[in-house]
């Protein structure tokens, strides 16, 4: 089992170590690589261990040490999925009750209906595992980890589309400007790797769907190398990580040998610390040459391990070949994958939609649970699932024999986390019959994200970044841990 | 006693930390500044719950003003000046009990040194001051007496003062070539040439450095300089950002930028014309186009969302970035209450917001059309506006014929009305559907007729007959269905299934045209479209022709994109519900709100001009034609419950007295049939008009060319590009603050106004953003002038005066040189706001002369250069990286302006498109296309701004992705492979001058001696390589689009290539000496 070597440092204690060792030795050890000491300590310690940040990290105890999120761009249907709801096929095509909807508003898609009949899934549903939860048939790989889930059913948000809904999710505002949630933890943890980006994102390749923006894993207005990096499923995985065509990596060697010796030469002569850096940045996109390919490279998984992600698996840029993809970064210390499966906006045909996202989606997510499980690795890495928002529990468009649709709703969905400090096998919140309004235990998107960073033992109150005289933080000025998940 | 002193002492040795860590000691010395070291404090530690935001508050006392701090709360006091064990805030700071101060769990506390010097503060006598940014330009600023040897000019005699308090002095100035690297990127983004450098050192003149400079200034790349940079201010980008992101058409703004920063147009013109120039007397095209500024923020175009959000949006944006831009505060935060730290209220936020919500705007841009958001403006080239010109003549002179030709008819009309028939024969008809059966519809290939977002399943169809063409059937979808009408069946409507009539009512807007039918409506709250040739609402612009109901009041309209660009008409009677109503649409093809009319029971109603500004095209959907629909439309609210009942479509205008004849069928019959002296006076005139409509044939024939007049200039206005730009409503729109800043939740009536701490708005001058730039730029505004010079000074040195040049608030950084501050803005404004002057004084200073390298101790003493004793390390900017080596290469085009260029990591971005071949990978950086959801790769990993909000710097920092795309990004490696080509050419097989060459142009510095060596190493090694592996030459010389024009072997040219990129990726090159 491979596990990250380089986690010996304390949070934000690394600036004391780089300040610690004199001149001569950071540059003995620049020349036989830049060691325990991350790229991003070496810039202005005091920008990356902000006084409010030493207190944030300190604060508490990490349950996980990082985080791998399985995004469902789109906003898949808690009704056909988690959220079991009898009520709605009994009284499928009746009127959406006024005392269900109370008044409230509708999207600008459907509100105009002259209709609102309600709509049962098509789907069976069973209960499975220990805790019993229901599952959704078109979940058969899902049912069987159970177990390790801890369901959110009452997970609610103010965005009614997806541009905001997917903006509230990722950076805790429905509107462009403010940093990712992984932009935080990179500001916030800092590094676990000396040779991977501390932030990662990848994207299910040609899902189409509704569109997503780079601000989505941006910095906002954090320092820009907090930025996600974007492992693409091309040939250049990452910018330019390939040399160029008749470079080999011996040649590229020498050169960079011989710029780094210019790099040397120069810092003797103005002892500027920004030297240091270059040298280092150097370092670490030689190394990233290696350790990019190195870690995309499924040659040493095992023929079980490929089997239980699926056939898709061999495909690059599938939701398959992505949760392995993530699994090996996360092993190797990366802080944040993020993961975006696009296409779950089923305003229409959504029974064969919903079908074919399960398809794409369900068998890597259980693979990935069970992966994480076997090494060892899901106690300390935290596993998110969900979408934007849910979907409407009346029809949008005509609703046919055996086809219908569902618009956007706000007011409930389900999500689910595993492993890294919260309780498996368990559910929390809860909606009404008809999956319409939370009659317990409501979650809003920045209680979601108080608790994801408490559970890396971030105090999400200090987690601060001070930005045209205010201190920003990931939940604005809300947010409540959500105790009773904890583990 | 002796306490008091310790205080004391422990103040001023605590000034003396802050001064090198944050702020800066004037030579006042020991006693205490509450602006700069009080104020701080109390903003970032107490103001949150003792701030001015008093109704978001817990506690009552508040410390932002005297006032408050001194009240008497009943005894006791928050602050007893002179007097800390009786000042409630010394006894709370100072406490470990429950009443602590902050609260033990607040997460901001109080250090022990910021305690010391709120205790003496307090014993000192608690003074307040005005907040410095908020204080008036004073009228003259002295400028100090130090430093006349070392200074060049009066900003180094400010510098000189500062250091000489602090014990420190300059440092020696750069060498010339150093000196000359760092003038040319500041100025133009661009490096010195081999021959510059050259010339320079050679001139040893006393003015060299002047004349320099005044050539840099005057070069069009000094424009693209600094447009370069307030392309950030102004959020530029070449796509509406938000989630669809699709391109818009705003460069022209960017190049008049250029040209208005190469004229060196005053900068309060600068900022008037962008805030303001629609308002300006007679604006001309450049004055309006310089709008557009205001309109760079993102536009949403997401079916779906609730529009006034985003419109209210938009309104913030402007709001924020004007804020920003000109004034350096954070309105932000006031948008949601009562602002903690600066005296912003609500109410200042709303007044100010509402100078910018005056246009004819939508919270959503169109995603079915191509529609150009409204308020636009027409941008023609001069072939366009050519035949703009001709084509307005044209309809003027066809107008003014059929005006002469009706005044003839009189005559015809007179034999006419002698020889009149009786028949009252309708001409015109092309569809009548009588609702009184189904019919079984017949399959079609014309499926483009049919409404996709319902069925085109026949089965679920039936067919509705056509009296005019009994082929034509309509179409409707089973759940409506035929109920007793007002003469035989009618149809009752679902609101959710419309009845299609296929190929009918295609009309541009030249085309006249009615449309005649009885409704009754069930209801008179709702809205509900009774019939539209129109694909969609509020996410198509509404583009095509409407009636809908609106409560009780009907509504017509032709759109292009509503609501800027539409005629609209709307009648003042209220319908009522459960009674059959004759409703007819007449339109004359004149895009004029009075062509269209709506008459009620054959009586023309009285309307109101809803919108009359009609230009541009009404019938294209991005996926082609639309059809005439009846009773529901795709995510509007349809005719639910409606009943519709003879629907007439006429391919012209009708008169009144056929209206009157289809409402009770005996009308124009009737009076047809009275003998002419029988006529009153009111029906020979309706009669008249009948005539020219109907039976004139010079009327006929002069409509037929003024259709056809004004069908060219259509032809040419949707020929001609639409750009985005400011243009008041005639009346503001009425303002409101919102409270918690929800766009639905609206408090208080605001009226436009400018914050109440800051000067009073001119008397004589208009409340709107005309009123506001003479504001904004009056000589003694407390911020423009200054926010301005800091922005520059910025510009040149890398950090401001105040180094948070977007925060001149409480909780911003005070200015290191507060004094120099105000003179530079007092001069500037002085001398008429002139940038290019403030520049060259700039760069003409000592202070810009000094050398950045310092012996490390003396770095430590003032680590951030806060008393500006050295230069600054600067990196270049992500454009400066990548238009150096396309310079030095000899790749860069010096093309000025123009569509966006396609380098070639726009196909490596997150939106990948297409890049560009020859002329567009070359451009100035500046011209990269920017789409704000996925920017250029190269751009951002060298930390460019995104775009998506108004930023004022960049935060510049290192990553391995920088190495990266140096050594392996085309745009990188084809620059070092074509100037590697040129220096083989000029050096043959001297591998010296090549490197010395190579290194100078990239580096504007000869190599040193070890330097040469290590770099003959490289070449040595990648020449060995290369010669081994002929192959590898070959793949590395291929890499771009360039075309190798050498005669060098592959492999002496490869391993050159590999040379200059190496050099390309020293520190050298990539940072200012």
């Amino acid at each position: 089992m491979k596990q990250p070597s380089t986690e010996n440092r304390s949070h934000c204690t690394g600036f004391d170590n780089t300040l610690a060792v004199s001149r001569r030795e950071a540059l003995s050890r620049f020349g036989h690589g830049l060691g325990a000491m991350a790229l991003a300590t070496l810039l202005n310690p005091k920008e990356v261990c902000g006084a409010d940040l030493a207190a944030a990290v300190s604060h508490l105890p990490a349950k996980a040490k990082r985080i791998i999120f399985l995004f469902q761009s789109g906003a898949p249907s808690q009704i056909e999925s988690f959220d079991y709801k009898p009520v709605l096929n009994e009284r499928h095509g009746e009127q959406l009750p006024a005392s269900v909807r109370m008044g409230q508003r509708l999207t600008g898609m459907s509100g105009n209906q002259s209709s609102l009949p309600l709509v049962g899934s098509p789907f069976g549903f069973a209960q499975y595992g220990q805790c019993g939860a229901w599952i959704s048939e078109q979940m058969p790989h899902t049912a069987k980890i159970v177990d390790e889930l801890c369901f959110i059913k009452s997970v609610y948000t103010e965005a009614i589309n997806h541009g905001p809904g997917v903006t509230f999710m990722q950076t805790g505002s429905q509107f462009p400007g403010r940093p990712s949630m992984g932009a935080w933890l990179s500001y916030g943890l800092g590094s676990h790797n000396k040779d991977l980006p501390t932030f990662v994102v990848m994207e299910t390749h040609g899902q189409g769907g509704q569109p997503l923006a780079s601000r989505m894993w941006g910095s906002g207005f954090l320092p820009s190398k907090h930025d996600g990096v974007r492992l693409r499923s091309d040939a250049n995985v990452v910018l330019y990580l390939k040399n160029p065509e008749g470079i080999d990596p011996a040649s590229r060697r020498k050169a960079l040998n011989r710029i780094q010796e210019l790099h040397r030469l120069r810092l003797e002569e103005t002892s500027d610390p920004a030297l240091e850096t270059r040298i280092a940045q150097y370092e670490m996109a030689y190394r990233m040459q290696s350790s990019i390919p190195e870690v995309t490279d499924f040659g040493e998984e095992s023929e079980s391990t490929l089997k239980l992600y699926g056939d898709d698996v061999k495909t690059p840029g599938t939701f398959a070949a992505n949760c392995l993809l993530a699994r090996r970064l996360a092993e190797r210390g990366v802080r944040f994958v993020q993961l975006y499966h696009a296409g779950w906006d089923h305003h229409e045909n959504l029974p064969g939609g919903f079908k074919e996202k399960c398809k794409q989606t369900d068998q890597p997510t259980a693979a990935l649970i069970q992966d994480l499980k076997q090494r060892g690795m899901l106690e300390d890495t935290l596993v998110i699932w969900g979408g934007e928002f849910g979907r409407t529990n009346y029809c949008q468009g005509k609703m046919t024999e055996g086809n219908f649709g569902r618009d956007h709703h706000p007011r409930c969905f389900t999500m689910w986390m595993a492993g890294g400090g919260v309780k498996p096998g368990f559910t929390y919140g809860r909606t009404d019959d008809f999956s319409y309004n939370i009659v317990e235990d409501g979650v809003h998107i920045h209680d979601l994200h108080a608790t994801i960073l408490h559970l890396l033992g971030i105090d999400h109150e200090r987690l601060t970044f001070k930005y045209q005289g205010r201190h920003f933080r990931l939940t604005d000025v809300h947010g409540h841990i959500v105790e009773d998940i904890l583990a | 006693m002796s306490v008091v002193t310790g205080y004391k002492l422990s103040a001023t040795l605590t000034l003396f930390l802050i001064t090198l860590s944050n702020t800066v000691c004037s030579s006042e010395g020991e006693k205490s500044s509450f602006n700069r070291d009080v104020l701080p404090i109390l903003s970032d530690k107490c103001f949150h719950c003792h701030g001015r935001d008093a109704t978001n508050q817990d506690s009552e006392f508040r410390l932002h003003s005297q006032e408050n701090a001194l009240a008497d709360l009943g005894g006791y006091f928050g602050i007893k000046p002179g007097d800390l064990e009786a000042s409630e805030l010394h006894l709370r700071i100072r406490s470990n009990d429950y009443d602590q101060m902050p609260p033990e769990e607040a997460v901001r506390q109080l250090t022990d040194e910021e305690k010391d010097v709120l205790d003496a503060w307090i014993l000192e006598g608690a003074e307040y001051e005005a907040h410095w940014s908020y204080t008036s330009l004073p009228e003259r600023v002295d400028v100090p007496d130090e430093g006349i040897q070392w200074a060049k000019n009066a900003i180094d005699r400010f510098v000189f003062a500062r250091q000489q308090f602090a014990g420190m002095s300059p440092n020696r100035e750069m060498g010339k070539e150093a000196w000359l690297r760092r003038v040319t990127f500041d100025l133009t983004g661009l490096p010195p040439s081999i021959t510059e450098i050259e010339d320079f050192l050679r001139d040893d003149s006393t003015n060299a450095y002047e004349n320099r400079v005044v050539e840099l200034l005057a070069k069009k790349a000094c424009a693209e300089r600094l447009t370069t940079e307030w392309l950030d201010v102004a959020r530029y980008s070449d796509s509406y950002g938000y989630q669809r992101d699709e391109r818009r058409f705003v460069w022209p703004w960017r190049d008049w930028v250029i040209e208005a920063f190469h004229q060196n147009i005053p900068y309060d013109q600068f900022m008037t014309w962008q805030l303001a120039g629609d308002l300006l007397p007679d604006a001309t095209r450049e004055q309006k186009l310089a709008t557009t500024f205001n309109r760079l923020h993102s536009h949403k175009k997401e079916g779906g969302v609730a529009i006034e959000e985003f419109r209210v949006e938009y309104v913030a944006d402007r709001t924020h970035t004007v804020g920003t831009a000109f004034m350096g505060l954070t309105f932000e935060c006031s948008r949601c209450h009562d602002h903690k730290y600066d005296p912003i209220t609500m109410k200042d936020y709303y007044g100010l917001s509402s100078f910018f919500a005056n246009i004819d705007e939508r919270g959503l841009i169109s995603h079915f059309t191509d529609a150009v958001p409204t308020p636009s403006m027409p941008l023609p080239n001069q072939g366009q506006e050519q035949a703009l010109k001709e084509a307005e003549l044209a309809v003027a002179t066809a107008e003014a014929e059929y005006a002469r030709v009706q005044e003839e008819a009189r005559d015809d009309f007179q034999e006419w009305l002698s020889h009149r028939k009786p028949s009252p024969l309708l001409q015109g008809i092309v569809a009548h559907l009588t609702f009184d059966s189904f019919e079984t519809p017949q399959p079609r290939n014309d499926d483009d007729n049919v409404d996709k977002t319902q069925t085109s399943d026949l089965s679920n169809l039936y067919g509705l007959s056509n009296v005019v063409t009994p082929g034509n059937l309509a179409l409707t979808s089973k759940a409506n269905s035929l109920v007793p009408g007002r003469r035989g069946q009618a149809i009752q409507l679902t609101g959710d299934d419309a009845v299609t009539i296929p190929n009918t009512g295609q009309y541009a807007r030249d085309q006249p045209f009615s449309i005649v039918c009885s409704v009754k409506t069930p209801e008179t709250k709702q809205r509900a479209v009774i019939y539209r040739h129109s694909r969609g609402w509020d996410d198509a612009g509404s583009l095509g022709y409407e009636l809908i109901k609106l409560g009780g009041r009907l509504n017509a309209k032709l759109c292009h994109f509503w609501p800027g660009n539409a005629i609209c008409v709307e009648t003042e009677d209220i319908l009522n519900p459960g009674q059959w109503m004759h409703v007819a649409i007449t339109y004359d093809g004149s895009s004029k709100a009075r062509g269209l009319r709506i008459y009620l029971n054959g009586i023309q109603a009285s309307t109101t001009i809803v919108k009359d500004n009609l230009t541009r095209q009404i019938t294209k959907w991005r996926d082609g034609e639309d059809y005439l629909a009846i009773g529901s439309r795709y995510r509007d609210r349809g005719f639910k419950e409606g009943l519709v009942d003879d629907f007439y479509v006429f391919d012209r205008s009708l008169s009144a007295l056929e209206v009157l004849q289809l409402s009770d069928g005996e009308s124009l019959e009737q009076v047809l049939a009275k003998p002419t002296d029988a006529l009153s006076a009111t029906e020979l005139n309706e009669l008249f008009q009948y005539y020219l409509l109907v039976w004139d044939q010079p009327a006929r024939q002069a409509r037929a060319d003024l259709r056809k007049a004004r069908r060219k200039w259509n032809a040419a206005m949707d020929a001609t590009p639409a750009i985005t730009v400011m243009r008041e409503l005639d009346q503001p729109r009425p303002a409101y603050l919102l409270k918690r800043g929800q766009y639905d939740r609206r408090g208080e009536r605001i009226t436009a106004d400018t914050p109440e701490f800051l000067p009073d708005f001119p008397a004589d001058q208009p409340r709107n953003r005309l009123g506001l730039s003479q504001w904004l730029t009056s000589p003694n505004h407390p911020l423009t002038a200054r926010v301005t010079v800091n922005r520059y000074w910025q510009l040149m040195f890398g950090k401001g005066l105040v180094r948070t040049p977007e925060d001149f608030g409480a909780q911003g950084e005070r200015p290191t040189h507060p004094a120099l501050l105000d003179w530079l803005a007092r001069d500037f404004v002085d001398h008429g706001w002139n940038v290019r002057r403030l520049l060259r004084m700039i760069a003409l200073s000592a202070t810009y002369r000094q050398s950045a390298v310092v012996p490390g101790e003396v770095r430590e003493q003032d680590p951030e250069n806060r008393l500006l004793a050295r230069g600054f390390d600067k990196r270049l900017s992500a454009e400066m990286i990548r238009d150096n080596v396309l310079a030095v290469s000899g790749l860069l085009s010096n093309k000025v302006g123009g569509p966006p260029a396609r380098p070639y990591d726009i196909s490596l971005s997150y939106k990948p498109s297409e890049a560009d071949q020859g002329l567009g990978l070359y451009c100035r950086s500046l011209y990269t296309f920017w789409q704000r959801t996925a920017p250029a790769p190269v751009m951002t990993a060298f930390n460019a701004s995104n775009r998506e909000v108004c930023r004022l710097r960049r935060e510049v920092a290192p990553s391995p992705l920088q190495a990266l795309v140096m050594l392996n990004g085309t745009q990188f490696v084809e620059a070092s492979r074509v100037y590697a080509a040129n220096l083989l050419a000029r050096h043959d097989e001297n591998s010296s001058a090549i490197i010395s060459e190579a290194f100078l142009s990239l580096t504007s510095q000869n190599p040193k001696p070890k330097q040469l060596e290590i770099l003959s190493q490289l070449y040595r090694e990648q020449l060995q390589i290369f010669e081994e592996h002929p192959d590898r030459a070959e793949k590395l010389l291929a890499v771009g689009n360039a075309i190798n024009e050498t005669t060098a072997s592959p492999a002496r040219h490869a391993a050159v290539t590999v040379l200059v990129n190496s050099i390309m990726n020293l520190d050298e090159c990539v940072r200012l000496p």
